[in-house]
């Protein structure tokens, strides 16, 4: 009797954590394949994780408030590339311009969210593929802005930033005098290994921040919205409200994430750089073992950890398996669309059975009433 | 009551924003600086250039110029310190000094006459801006304008 209950146990371990299950599989398959050194890995992994986890964050507390994952992430990256190109054609460098860059994303996060918040309100239920196909149509507005309006309407002075036809931004932004000035500012080398000492710091405020928002009466308030909206609404909070805030916070973060992303890797990609970051955090997100309406800061750091390994090793152990790298590229592509699709499903098993039981339960409890009777 | 102090509280956060703003668009103005150990003429006079000028900003040698030739560094902000090791002619002492330079904010590259400078005369003869030469990129980028979906690989993540 121990033992079943024990293997039950580890059965319902493995099947509440499979995809990071998975993902522990994968890597400790492919890394010694790729042939790459631990210090390599490690300085790899660190730098990922500053560049990458604030962003990933950010996904928290529209899950909090029962919105599943914020594909409208990607609203929070346009407001910040539009924010480093303004900084960027001003010439403010360093620290300085990436501290503008952020508060410069304010304004445009919070117009955004805004936006992505009431159009979310209207679509309850369907908030992931709502917010994703917001995505897809913001980034219509982006690109007629950054295509037509920066130059002839919004002032664009320096050519390395304008086309040469005159109008519009050039497909790459050089961001070579804000290039991982944060991360460098304070950083510590121990064994080879850069550890970006201020970036963290900075990801550890935001940590804590989510912490401490999630006791605070907004942060209850999110959590009764996303375990019932009904009930949420009978104890007199205004759920539409905590429903856009929460996804005005989210994309504002994203902003701050997506500026920091930025200065790490040192240009903008201006048309390309946000279109899959919102899939690639989500993934990152699930990896750790987050589910649609679950997720915690333990969750966005062993997802980093587990997702990055996986890109990292995956082109070069598909190289040395198949011969062809590529393999590898579209191996990790597949992967992170591979576990969104899986998480979601499962995601919606776990529901349906767990609706399934509830029925039953129901059902007997009836019988033994009727039996009694 | 309860309104009132919500929106004073969002107009302080707003304003102190724009003053934080403010100050990083002061202190974080970046310039180039170009150095120029070139003849200059000035008031029907000739300065001549060193033999050679080594230049160091922040401690690190950016330029080592010998005559006719251009440097360039990069600084943010406005007050700029170079320090420059000067040999007047070709085997003569070297002189070590620090100097101090006040950029205007306006300009994005500033050309500094090292002779004029050096010799002490007023702004306007050795400071100029540089005005760089844009040439006509023989093909054009190629934007986004189509209506097809591309499954794109991220590259880097």
């Amino acid at each position: 009797m121990k033992n079943e209950s024990f293997g039950k146990k580890i059965l319902n371990f493995i099947g509440n954590n499979s995809v990071p299950i998975l993902f522990v599989l994968i890597c400790v398959i492919c890394i010694p394949i790729s042939g790459f050194s631990a210090s390599y890995l490690i300085n790899e992994i660190v730098t990922r994780m500053g560049r990458n986890i604030f962003l990933i964050l950010c996904l928290l507390i529209p899950i909090m408030a029962g919105m599943g994952l914020n594909f409208g992430m990607t609203l929070g990256a346009m407001a910040a590339e539009l924010a480093l190109i303004l900084v960027s054609d001003w010439q403010i460098w360093g620290i300085p311009g990436i501290v503008l860059a952020m508060i410069l994303s304010i304004p445009f996060s919070i117009v955004l969210g805004t936006f992505c918040g009431k159009i979310l309100n209207m679509a309850k239920g369907r908030e992931m593929i709502t917010s994703y196909i917001i995505s897809f149509f913001m980034n219509g507005i982006y690109q007629l802005i950054v295509l037509y309006m920066m130059g002839p309407i919004i002032p664009i002075k320096h050519s390395n930033v304008k086309l040469p036809r005159g109008y519009g931004i050039r497909n790459s932004v050089d961001l070579i005098h804000m290039r991982q000035y944060l991360d460098n500012l304070i950083a510590v080398r121990i064994g080879g290994v850069k550890i970006p000492v201020l970036t963290f710091l900075i990801i550890g405020v935001l940590c804590l921040f989510i912490i401490w928002f999630r006791k605070t009466k907004l942060g209850q308030d999110m959590r009764a919205v996303g375990q019932d909206m009904n009930v949420a609404r009978d104890a007199g909070i205004n759920v539409e409200r905590t429903r856009i805030i929460s996804i005005v916070m989210s994309t504002v973060l994203a902003g701050f994430g997506m500026v920091i992303y930025l200065q790490n890797m040192g240009n903008i990609a201006t048309y390309s750089s946000h279109s899959q970051i919102g899939m690639f955090c989500i993934a990152a997100l699930l990896v750790g073992g987050a589910s649609v309406d679950r997720a915690s800061i333990g969750n966005v750091f062993l997802g980093v950890i587990l997702f990055h390994t996986m890109f990292i090793v995956a082109p070069k152990a598909g190289a040395m398996i198949t011969g062809d790298s590529m393999i590898g590229e579209y191996f990790r592509v597949f992967i992170s669309y591979g576990v969104i699709t899986l998480s979601l499903i499962l995601y919606e098993t776990k529901k349906r059975k767990s609706k399934s039981l509830v029925g039953q339960q129901l059902a007997q409890a009836q019988k033994d009433e009727e039996e009694k009777a | 009551m309860n309104k009132t102090r919500r929106l004073l509280f969002q107009i302080g956060a707003v304003l102190i924003l724009a003053a934080i703003a403010f100050c990083m668009m002061v202190i974080g103005r970046g310039h180039t600086v170009y150095f120029d150990n070139k003849i200059l003429e000035y008031d029907d006079e000739t300065y001549e250039p060193p033999y050679k000028v080594t230049v160091y900003v922040g401690g690190e040698q950016v330029a080592k110029l010998n005559a006719k030739e251009r440097g360039m560094a990069t600084t943010i902000g406005q007050d700029f310190e170079m320090e420059l090791k000067i040999m007047e002619v070709k085997g003569g002492d070297e002189t070590r000094e620090t100097y101090q330079i006040k950029l205007p904010r306006t300009l994005d590259g500033i050309v500094v006459n090292l002779p004029g400078y050096l010799a002490g005369l007023p702004e306007e003869a050795w400071m100029s801006e540089f005005v760089p030469i844009v040439t006509e990129s023989s093909e054009e980028e190629e934007v986004p304008g189509g209506d097809e979906f591309e499954m794109e690989d991220l590259g880097d993540f």
